[in-house]
């Protein structure tokens, strides 16, 4: 395994969305870190947080309402937090760079996608346009999109072509750290599978740290490196893959396994869980999962939890595992 | 054999466009068992949504047959057809655009028992929405919220109510589950399966979730571009898929396990139109298996065993 230097590193990130309904905590003090050509995983359901913490690495939170009120935010060594727009242009696609949950609308109609392409690789290159294009051309094969192909508009592209374009776009300058938002939500399960294959390879070939973002535990067990499982705005749970598919701590992700039907036991009656995720204008006291919890007791409510850790990097925020809480987890893991 | 609750014979649906005919649903024949689910599973385009509405007749079938308990669905007129589709519901995919937002909950719920006439007063009615919301697990304080103050499973919860409220035996769910979170889904799947069970329903399952469709069915019909490639009972289709295709679409399954992952069997190209499709089989620019009687005839509907028959050469 390699070992190399973050490339990216996130410290204690808030972000808030100020509404007329109060004050929306999207993320509440997250932090994590990649290296160079791994994937880590961001696990959650809608309103965990996970698109917000995309946004606000590219420094592309909308303010107003959005403010990232405190944390700190390094690329490649350096703290972003303080960089102007101007510096934000130079590194955003070249250095970072974002693929979009919907291939529909993220491509814009009235160009052709060549076009649209060679769009990054001009500014960040500086290469004239037709230099610009013929690298363009070259980005689209090695997507796997015939080259002639450049000269059509994204109307003229099924679902799955478009994705390929969009991950196109992010990949065409190279990017040392690539965040994918839900890259393959809006695809048929047969070309889910091509665009994950080809993604692997194309992030392992050129040791992009990526941060694959996800609501589906069969495409994390298939990509990532790393996972976080992320709920109201906190990881609340951390590891290696192994650790979070094989040794899950936490009763939300215990919780998040147990929803979903086994291709194996087609006669094991799901386990919800139960109630619903919580507004975020009004997140529970203490341990934000507690009233969705099986295992949560009166101190839940009261006591935040914070990191424990339990080997290595796999680290859980569950008072159950904090040793002067006393609350017992009693029957975790029994199916 | 029990009996069969719904047959359909040689079923096709063409839409016009201006210049040419799409043919989403392309001689299907399947029947369904009074009490059981059928899984209908296939990619976006394959006419499985289509098929769900031509049953109910939302939309009127090109040609073919429908036959509820023996009676032929397309000659129903009238009040003969309100009444079949007091028999025969569908439950939506989107909760967010298949209720009007301008009425509350009791009011959606009770708008097929309004419709129908099925009580003479709004106070019984009232009752009967009450009813129906315990039954679905909505609790009765949200009886006058508008569907926007609602989330997502919730919402489902009411397209469920509404279905249920004139005591269906048969019921579509066009993927009533892919709109929601994991968490949310799991909720949704129990309960349709509760209500299943204690009342006796029939349904026609339509996803593209694979894992649900196995976890839900009796049988299960996969579809690619309009026509049937394999129909088997859920444990044969898993354990034995025949098609090349289904065989490709059970290994594209993402599974959320480290272990016991098969190799990949990856399908080139994609989908093509269902514009005017040429002769032969629909697959077969996709297919690795492809041989030149392929491109000339179409494949014949084999029993391979009991109950599981496919469409291939092979």
């Amino acid at each position: 395994m390699e070992q190399g230097y973050p490339e990216l590193r996130i410290e204690d990130l808030n972000v808030v969305y100020d509404t007329e309904y109060g004050c929306v905590r999207a993320v509440n003090g997250i932090d994590f870190s990649i290296r160079k050509g791994r994937t880590l995983g961001l696990v959650g359901e809608t309103g965990a947080g996970k698109t917000t913490t995309a946004l606000a690495l590219m420094r592309l939170i909308p303010d107003p309402p959005g403010r990232v009120t405190s944390g700190s935010i390094e690329l490649l060594g350096t703290d972003i937090m303080s960089y102007s727009e101007r510096e934000m242009d130079a590194i955003r696609g070249k250095v970072v760079s974002m693929i979009f949950q919907d291939p529909m609308t993220s491509l814009n109609p009235v160009f052709t996608v060549g076009a649209q392409i060679a769009e990054a690789i001009r500014i960040h290159k500086n290469l004239d346009a037709k230099a610009a294009m013929d690298e363009a051309i070259s980005i689209m094969e090695r997507v796997g999109i015939p080259g002639e192909r450049a000269k059509e508009y994204p109307h003229q592209f099924s679902g799955g072509m478009k994705q390929r374009v969009v991950i196109a776009i992010a990949l065409a300058c190279t990017p040392q750290v690539l965040i994918a938002d839900e890259p393959t939500t809006a695809l048929d399960v047969t070309i889910q599978a091509q665009v994950l294959m080809m993604f692997s390879e194309l992030s392992k070939a050129s040791n992009t740290a990526t941060i694959m973002i996800t609501h589906d535990l069969g495409v994390v067990a298939e990509v990532c490196d790393e996972v976080a499982i992320m709920y109201a705005g906190e990881i609340v749970e951390y590891g290696s893959l192994e650790d979070i598919f094989d040794h899950y701590r936490h009763p939300y992700t215990e919780g998040l396994f147990a929803s979903l039907p086994n291709l194996n036991d087609r006669n094991a009656r799901l386990v919800p869980i139960k109630g619903l995720m919580p507004d975020p204008t009004a997140l529970p006291s203490g341990c934000h999962f507690h009233p969705r919890c099986k295992y949560a007791t009166k101190l839940c409510a009261e006591r935040a939890p914070v990191k424990t850790v339990i080997e290595q990097e796999h680290y859980v925020r569950c008072l159950g595992y904090e040793e002067d809480a006393g609350v017992a987890l009693e029957g975790f893991g029994n199916k | 054999m029990s009996e069969k609750l719904i047959e359909v014979k040689n079923l096709k649906k063409y839409f016009g466009t201006s210049k040419s005919r799409l043919h989403a649903v392309d001689g299907l024949s399947f029947s369904i068992e009074k009490g059981k689910i059928l899984g209908v599973v296939g990619e976006s385009g394959c006419g499985k949504s289509t098929t769900g509405r031509v049953l109910l007749r939302l939309h009127e079938p090109t040609s073919g047959e429908i036959l509820f308990h023996g009676e032929d669905v397309l000659a129903f007129r009238g009040r003969r057809l309100k009444n079949f589709r007091a028999h025969a519901q569908i439950i939506f995919q989107d909760p967010y655009a298949s209720l009007n937002p301008r009425k509350t909950v009791s009011e959606i719920i009770a708008e097929p028992l309004r419709l129908h006439k099925a009580f003479r007063t709004k106070a019984e009615r009232h009752a009967k929405a009450l009813e129906l919301m315990e039954l679905v697990g909505l609790a009765e304080r949200l009886i006058n919220t508008y569907p926007h103050e609602l989330d997502g499973g919730r919402r489902q919860r009411i397209g469920i109510a509404r279905a249920l409220a004139l005591d269906p035996e048969f019921i579509v769910c066009d993927e009533p589950v892919s709109a929601l979170d994991v968490s949310i889904q799991a909720q949704i799947l129990n309960l349709l399966q509760d209500l299943q069970d204690s009342l006796g329903l029939t349904y026609m399952f339509i996803t593209h979730d694979l894992s649900v469709v196995n976890y839900f069915s009796n049988d299960i019909l996969v579809m690619y571009l309009g026509k049937m490639v394999e129909m088997a009972p859920a444990v044969d289709l898993f354990a034995n898929p025949t098609h090349p295709y289904t065989k490709a679409l059970l290994s594209a399954i993402p599974i959320p396990s480290l272990h016991g992952r098969a190799e990949r069997i990856l399908i080139r190209g994609e989908v093509v139109s269902p514009i005017n499709p040429p002769p032969g089989c629909r697959f077969l620019p996709r297919c690795d298996y492809a041989m030149p009687i392929c491109a000339e005839q179409e494949p014949p509907v084999k029993e391979i065993s009991c109950g599981h028959t496919v469409a291939c050469h092979l």
